[in-house]
């Protein structure tokens, strides 16, 4: 269980925010827009240069949060200690007000595979990220974010509830909980599970930051349908009442007031240039 | 597998074989409901291939450019399954993909490719080397004359040397500059290029060297002995490249070798 302070000096508000990439760089820069704070992929920012320059630039007027999508939590065979010292050193760095990272593995075998690959709900993988969040926090010094998956496939062995699994997690380590609304909704359909069911599992006090972003559907030869988390597309009506549920449960998108209970909103909708990375 | 539950571990290694080898033949514990497990798989591995092929673009436009989209895809598709990356840091991602390049028989035409792919390489390490202070020639005033020999240098992390028999500077530009008629205009028998790329305030930089500069560089960045390389190079001019290289930055760290190294060995590590 993490029980360090926090490092944080100045918390993100209970605000919208919104990420921020390379292409964005320069208008930020140029017309200091009036964002809450901004939210960027950790592994863009671990060479020099001019990318890490740029972010120190924006991070004085702007808060920054850092999530991750390559430290794979989930890896059975334990963490890239570079990829983490690396983290720690864009950490120390920037300062960031909020780091996050994925219930999710990408690693094995020594070879990134480059995307968010599910995890069986079992003990044994609970144990596995439990152990990796403890590292994670214990070389950062710091509390951090896990943000729940979204899955195109089960495992004919999980025996815990996903929602029960992202509990767990946080009773265990004392991590919070990155609630991707939008995840919820494509797990949900994909499995047949309940959103609402799957929001009010969800430890209230936990849950330090939401996500909203848009998917894509695809037919499938029976006529069921999968939906794909490819945060390239419109957020639908379903995932925005979903969204109003986890707001009334966690938190004010428009609230000013600042405590752990209030949870901000990063929105990544139709975006006009391709991401860097996949989240 | 059978009906036992498989380990974490035994899932992960099977999916990851699955990904890489496009076979479908280990996901045979994944729920198969609306969709067959293979199809499920095949959502993972079209988007793994995506992102690793997007950054391997980034890594190589100039390369991209030179063999077209869909040949690079095509020839990325095999690299990625053959060399996957060993970390999450993709920015450094393909230090490999010029010598697969070189082996792969549908470019073998572009005799130039594999130069230009190890351009972009040090021009990637450029671009995303750590922020590191340069050595000051202050640092070195302590060194007693009779000692100065020994000197070994290391270069800064920016700094990196290309030696191409092809004029691959040139078609780099041309090709990133969209400048059909320089490209048009390029001779590949003109003789071999001699670079030192390096990023200095967030631009990147390739200068040509001549023979003698590159002796002395190449021998002062592979970490020998400033006698050695002074020695190699013409000595009169080399004490003031050597001036030149610290001025500009191109100088990382330094250490004292044990004792003085004959020609042509390598210093004493």
């Amino acid at each position: 269980m993490f029980q360090a302070t926090d490092r944080c000096s100045r918390p993100i508000p209970a605000k919208a925010g919104i990420g921020l990439r390379f292409q964005h760089h320069q208008a930020v820069l140029d017309t200091r827009p009036d964002v809450a704070w901004m939210e960027v992929h950790t592994e863009n920012y671990m060479g020099g240069g001019s990318p890490i320059r740029c972010l120190e630039a924006v991070r004085r007027d702007i808060p920054i949060s850092f999530h991750g999508v390559g430290l794979s939590l989930g890896s059975a065979e334990g963490l890239d200690q570079a990829h983490l010292d690396r983290i720690w050193q864009v950490a120390e760095r920037i300062e960031p007000d909020l780091v996050s990272e994925h219930i999710a593995w990408s690693v094995s075998g020594g070879t990134y595979l480059a995307d968010l690959l599910p995890l069986p709900m079992t003990e044994e993988a609970l144990a596995v990220v439990c152990r990796h969040v403890d590292q994670v926090q214990s070389r950062l010094g710091r509390r951090i974010l896990v943000e729940n998956p979204s899955t195109y496939m089960q495992f004919r062995h999980s025996t815990i509830p996903e929602w029960e699994f992202m509990a767990a997690i946080t009773a265990r380590t004392g991590c919070g909980i990155l609630c991707d609304v939008n995840n919820i909704y494509v797990s949900t359909k994909n499995h047949g599970w309940n959103p609402l069911a799957y929001l009010a599992g969800l430890p209230r006090d936990a849950i330090g930051e939401i996500h909203l972003a848009g998917h894509s559907v695809r037919q499938l030869a029976d006529g069921g349908t999968l939906r794909i988390d490819d945060h390239s597309s419109r957020v639908i009506g379903e995932v925005w009442s979903l969204y109003a549920e986890a707001l009334r449960r966690f938190g004010h998108a428009n609230s000013d007031r600042v405590g752990p209970e209030r949870a901000a909103t990063r929105c990544a909708g139709r975006r006009s240039a391709p991401c860097r990375r996949a989240d | 597998m059978g009906s036992a539950v498989p380990t974490l571990l035994e899932i992960q290694t099977a999916m990851r074989r699955g990904l890489l080898d496009n076979s479908d033949t280990t996901v045979a514990d994944i729920l198969g409901e609306a969709l067959a497990p293979a199809d499920r798989l095949s959502i993972y591995r079209n988007t793994s291939r995506t992102a690793l092929t997007n950054a391997l673009r980034m890594n190589f436009p100039a390369v991209q450019r030179l063999v077209g989209e869909d040949f690079f895809a095509a020839a990325s598709d095999r690299f990625i399954r053959r060399d996957p990356p060993r970390t999450a840091w993709l920015d450094l991602y393909g230090e490999s993909f010029p010598e697969f390049l070189r082996s792969f028989e549908p470019a073998a035409a572009l005799i130039y490719l594999p130069d230009v792919a190890r351009l972009e390489c040090a021009v990637g390490r450029a671009l995303h080397a750590v922020d590191a202070e340069p050595l000051e020639y202050s640092q070195l005033l302590d060194i007693e004359p009779s000692i100065q020999g020994r000197l070994c240098f290391t270069p800064h992390p920016s700094v990196s040397l290309v030696l191409s028999p092809y004029p691959v500077d040139a078609i780099w530009r041309a090709v990133l500059g969209r400048d059909d008629a320089a490209l048009a205009a390029i001779d590949l028998s003109t003789g071999a290029v001699r670079l030192l790329i390096e990023r200095r305030v967030g631009e990147i930089e390739v200068t040509r060297m001549d023979q003698r500069q590159w002796t002395f560089a190449e021998a002062l960045f592979g970490g020998r002995s400033l006698s050695t390389a002074l020695a190699l190079a013409d000595h009169t001019y080399a004490v003031a490249w050597l001036a030149a290289h610290l001025a500009a930055g191109h100088l990382g760290d330094f250490a004292l070798s044990d004792a003085e190294s004959p020609l042509p060995a390598e210093h004493p590590q």
